[in-house]
């Protein structure tokens, strides 16, 4: 029970330990406070704390697609709330202070969709088991390990992007972020495949022997890329797709901006 | 970085929770395995003890033997003509599992169940060990748990001794911050700090390499303002006596008036004394610089001296000068104190009209803890705007620093202002009672705290001094 604890607790504070960090030193980067960040902390605790109690009537919604059907809206909205994050990150670098506050409530309604959605993941397999003395005990010290392993990743994660050369620091938190975005469309992807609202597909390969999407790699590669073993044609499409728009919009506002740039860039 | 012992906790905690969180589960997963191994070689053993039971040597129709068992375990003996010699209660009466040699997962009663086939040459026939698959995982479970819970509580115990040492190892660090922040700008003494640690002594020893300079920068300026004062002054002094003795010496040989061009060059020179005594006053009052002796001072029997010292000036142009209020003790530079009174009266004296009035109070506000020293002229008085600009050094009301009908130089104000900073005084400049002149009040705290230090210290060294 332990080790199932660990992967599923790993897998979700693992995926919103990333978007979180690497935003938080975005944040610190341009030099915005952090007060944003912990009112998305507290909106999306509380969130997912109304999102768990309702589970099932969000569940038995749209003729019992409504938990997928949520959660595959969240993943997009985060995805369309990054790429706008990332293109004013970008317009900042060039014109620093420009639209700072629609850049703020972007970062602040992303992470809170991801702490809501995978903070009711983490509700509600808690709560499915509080009945059980037997197994709590066991899913509680597992929940504590997954956790632990998550939030020391994150951390690590965070002072290591703070301690990037400056003039590196955009590049690399503009990749991290469109592949994080382009996870997110997947995992949206893949959930409505799982409702049948988009086709289901003999697998394009299987790199399960290769890599375990159970193993701790595995579960980083997921929460990071939304690694799956076996995917199908379509998400593999899909997947590559949301990556080309999100790096062609970041190198289209790169191009507009710097040819206009009123501030040179070794001067930010 | 905003905080090291927070960067320092939170990467070390971290890293501790990855590496001994990652090795937790693989301790896990051995452990398990290692568990499933016992439960295994336990089946075995039961194996091997159901063959030696002598089930073969009773009649057919007491067959098969039912054993009272219940527990996690079951198990089964058959013949080698697959009759069922025995069977614990809570196992079923057909075969649990294929007649073959080795472990297997099959289904029945309800569970999950592991079963170990053995044949037992002796009777000759098959035994059948069975073991719920959930009890034997969840036994091992709690078994292994108990090693993890001690990492888990482990944890915040670490978080705080992390921090309490992180306290500890950046101690001399904060002890040097706050050295340096608590040093006054005038004190250039080595900082004292006692066996810093290697780290930081590369940062102590610039810093006091650093003091020491500038002491001596310190030591060179005020040598050579000292060197200047004294050479500029001599050669004034000797101009004026010169001056002086043409003047009397072209009066004495002709009864023509005194040359324009001599009291011209009177009036500059005249001038150029007043200026280099107010530089001088200027730079020695500064408060980075003034090494001030605090003591007890009635500022109110300062104020007659100062006015008795100058009276010659007020009686010239018949100003009439009043002194009210009361004896008041304060604890100030009596130099520094004089000086200011001094330039008070004289812009006083400067700006009130012929015949005008001067006033000059010191009180004691005790619901406040203050002394006021209040000088009030009957002059034009300076527009509110002003205020704040009349203490720049060189500034002069009407912004023409150079030419006004009144003599001056612009530094009086400025070298009020340093000595009032000088004893944590406030100045407030308004209207006099008058109605137009200037009101000059300058508050002093009845206690100076900097003040009753450098009493201490300075009666401390007198002290040390008759020893």
């Amino acid at each position: 029970m332990l080790l199932t604890s660990v992967i599923i607790i790993l897998r979700e504070v693992l995926e919103a330990a990333l978007l979180l960090t690497i935003l938080l030193a975005m944040s610190r980067f341009i030099g915005l406070n952090t007060r944003w960040f912990l009112l998305a902390l507290a909106l999306g605790g509380l969130g997912s704390i109304i999102y768990g109690n309702n589970l099932a009537a969000i569940s038995n919604a749209f003729d019992g697609t409504g938990q997928e059907l949520l959660n595959a809206g969240l993943h997009i909205f985060i995805y369309a709330l990054l790429l706008i994050t990332t293109s004013l990150m970008v317009i900042n670098y060039y014109r620093p202070g420009c639209r700072l506050s629609l850049l703020k409530w972007c970062m602040l309604l992303a992470v809170m969709s991801s702490i809501l959605r995978e903070g009711a993941e983490i509700y509600i397999y808690l709560y499915t088991f509080h009945t059980q003395p037997a197994l709590f005990g066991s899913v509680l010290k597992g929940a504590l390990i997954g956790a632990g392993i998550g939030f020391s990743i994150g951390a690590l994660l965070y002072y290591l992007l703070l301690a990037l050369p400056e003039r590196h620091t955009l590049l690399i938190t503009c990749i991290l972020l469109t592949i994080v975005a382009g996870g997110m469309c997947s995992q949206a992807v893949q959930l409505l495949i799982q409702i049948d609202w988009l086709p289901s597909q003999m697998p394009l390969w299987d790199t399960s022997a290769l890599l375990r999407e159970d193993s701790l790699v595995g579960q980083l590669l997921y929460a990071l890329m939304s690694y799956e073993a076996s995917p199908t044609p379509l998400e593999v499409f899909l997947y590559a797709m949301s990556l080309a728009v999100m790096a062609l919009t970041l190198g289209f506002t790169h191009y507009v901006y710097r040819s206009h740039a009123h501030v040179p860039a070794v001067a930010h | 970085m905003r905080s090291i012992r927070f960067f320092l906790l939170i990467t070390l905690l971290a890293t501790i929770v990855l590496v001994n969180f990652v090795a937790a589960l693989q301790g896990y997963r051995g452990s398990m395995s290692e568990a499933q191994r016992l439960f295994d070689q336990q089946m075995v053993a039961t194996a091997q003890l159901l063959s030696t039971m002598p089930a073969s040597q009773q009649s057919p129709e007491q067959l098969p033997v039912v054993v009272e068992h219940t527990g996690p375990m079951a198990f089964q003996v058959w013949t080698e003509k697959q009759a069922l010699l025995m069977r614990s209660v809570n196992a079923p009466e057909t075969p649990v599992s294929a007649f073959a040699e080795g472990y297997r997962e099959v289904n029945f009663s309800g569970f999950r169940w592991r079963v170990f086939s053995h044949y037992a040459p002796q009777l000759p026939g098959w035994v059948l060990v069975a073991e719920r698959v959930d009890l034997r995982y969840q036994l091992a479970d709690r078994v292994i748990l108990e090693s993890v819970t001690p990492i888990l509580i482990g944890i915040p115990v670490a978080g705080l001794l992390i921090w309490l040492i992180l306290a500890r190892g950046l101690g001399s660090l904060r002890r040097l911050a706050a050295a340096l922040q608590e040093k006054r700008a005038e004190d250039l003494h080595p900082l004292p700090l006692d066996n810093p640690p290697e780290e930081l002594l590369p940062v102590v020893s610039s810093t006091n390499a650093l003091l020491a300079r500038l002491q001596e920068s310190f030591e060179r300026e005020r040598r050579f303002s000292a060197d200047a004062a004294h050479e500029l002054r001599t050669p004034i002094s000797a101009i004026q006596v010169h001056a002086h003795n043409l003047e009397r010496e072209l009066t004495e040989t002709s009864a023509a008036e005194k040359p324009d061009s001599l009291q011209k060059l009177q009036g500059s020179v005249e001038r150029m004394a007043h200026l280099v005594e107010q530089m001088l006053d200027l730079y020695r009052t500064t408060p980075d610089h003034y090494p001030a002796r605090f003591e007890r001072v009635d500022l109110y029997a300062l104020a007659r001296e100062v006015i008795a010292e100058h009276y010659a000036g007020f009686a010239c142009r018949d100003q009439q000068v009043e002194l009210c209020g009361a004896p008041a003790d304060l604890c100030g530079d009596r130099f520094a104190l004089s000086i200011l009174l001094k330039n008070l009266l004289r812009n006083a004296n400067k700006y009130s009209p012929q015949g005008g009035q001067i006033e000059v109070a010191v009180n004691v506000l005790s619901e406040r803890d203050e002394v006021e020293l209040r000088v009030e002229d009957s002059g034009p008085g300076i527009a509110e705007a002003e205020y704040a600009r009349v203490f720049e050094r060189f500034y002069r009301v009407g912004g023409d620093r150079h030419v006004t009908a009144v003599e001056g130089c612009g530094l009086g104000l400025s070298i009020v202002q340093h000595i009032a900073q000088l004893h944590h005084a406030n100045i407030r400049l308004g209207t006099s009672r008058f109605g137009h002149g200037l009101s000059v009040q300058v508050r002093f705290p009845l206690v100076n705290p900097v003040g009753e230090n450098s009493v201490s210290e300075s009666m401390q060294e007198r002290a040390t001094k008759n020893v």
